[in-house]
């Protein structure tokens, strides 16, 4: 019983199995050192897909978010802010957290 | 020295069967065997609201972000806010059955495109539900088009332009108000 014990832990320890509850289910929250935050706080952009339509684009340090701009009848909006493929807006300001891109 | 060596073999097959016994009682509550298990399967996510005021499902799992629409199970986004900038009623724009616009309206509409400056517009026409479906497609359509076209003369980019007939009532059409209220051209201001 005890050997079974010590061996559970040091196969928590090593990464092998299950520490405790494992991960929380909630994921409302970026837990990050730098940029912890509630994400109702993401701040976004626009991407312009190949097509000319909109997508409301994130950066948010080790964090990326892609989700598609739609009008109220569920159909997506191409407004020509920009040309497809570029992007509008501080959508990397939101996060302190420094990465490559 | 042969003890020591069976002594440890002994130990090792012991750790195999104890390691068996654990992956199997944390294998029943994982979704998956990656994440050495840890992985509930369960991802309760949070709203984000985006700047036209209409909800996105969103989670943070670690050092990866995922995002999707909010909408209902017909496919319309739960938002809000609208960013419905104009409703025109059509009584003051159309003569019953037509799609010319007067020349007053055409005034009115040409003054609200300019001093209105959205990056662009989404127009939409809309009937009651007197005349049938086919038809009311095709007049919503012709009004909306006709908006459009005083739109593109101001100078405005429209996005879109669409005739949903009778299928998108904004009121009941048992009562003459409620008819007059669906008689319409809505305008989305993209900002």
């Amino acid at each position: 019983m005890f050997k079974t014990k010590i061996l559970t832990v040091t196969a928590c320890a090593f990464g092998l199995t299950a520490c405790g509850a494992g991960y929380s289910p909630d994921k409302s929250i970026d837990r990050g050192i730098f940029d912890k935050k509630h994400l109702s706080q993401l701040q976004a952009g626009i991407w312009v897909d190949p097509n000319g339509c909109d997508h409301w684009i994130i950066d948010d340090g080790v964090e990326g978010y892609l989700s598609a701009r739609l009008d109220k009848y569920g159909k997506p909006v191409c407004s020509g802010v920009a040309q497809p493929t570029y992007t509008v807006g501080d959508f990397k300001g939101g996060s302190r957290l420094a990465d490559p891109n | 020295m042969l003890n020591t060596i069976s002594r440890g073999l002994r130990l090792f097959a012991g750790a195999m069967i104890a390691a068996t016994f654990v992956f199997q009682a944390s294998a029943a509550d994982a979704q998956s065997i990656s994440q050495g298990g840890r992985d509930s399967g369960q991802y309760i996510p949070t709203i984000w609201v985006d700047p036209d005021g209409c909800e996105h499902w969103a989670m943070d799992d670690g050092a990866e972000g995922y995002m999707t629409p909010h909408v209902s199970r017909q496919g319309i986004p739960v938002c809000r806010r609208g960013n419905v900038c104009g409703v025109m009623n059509t009584d003051q724009f159309f003569k019953t059955n037509s799609y010319r616009i007067s020349p007053q309206g055409h005034a009115r509409l040409a003054q609200f495109f300019q001093s209105t400056g959205a990056i662009s517009y989404i127009i939409s026409g809309h009937t009651d539900n007197r005349a049938s479906d086919e038809y009311n497609m095709s007049l919503s359509l012709n009004r909306a088009n006709a908006v459009a076209a005083v739109a593109a003369q101001t100078g405005a980019r429209i996005a879109d332009v669409r005739g949903y007939g009778e299928r998108m009532p904004a009121a009941a059409n048992n009562t003459s108000a409620g008819m007059a209220q669906n008689r319409r051209v809505e305008i989305i201001c993209i900002r």
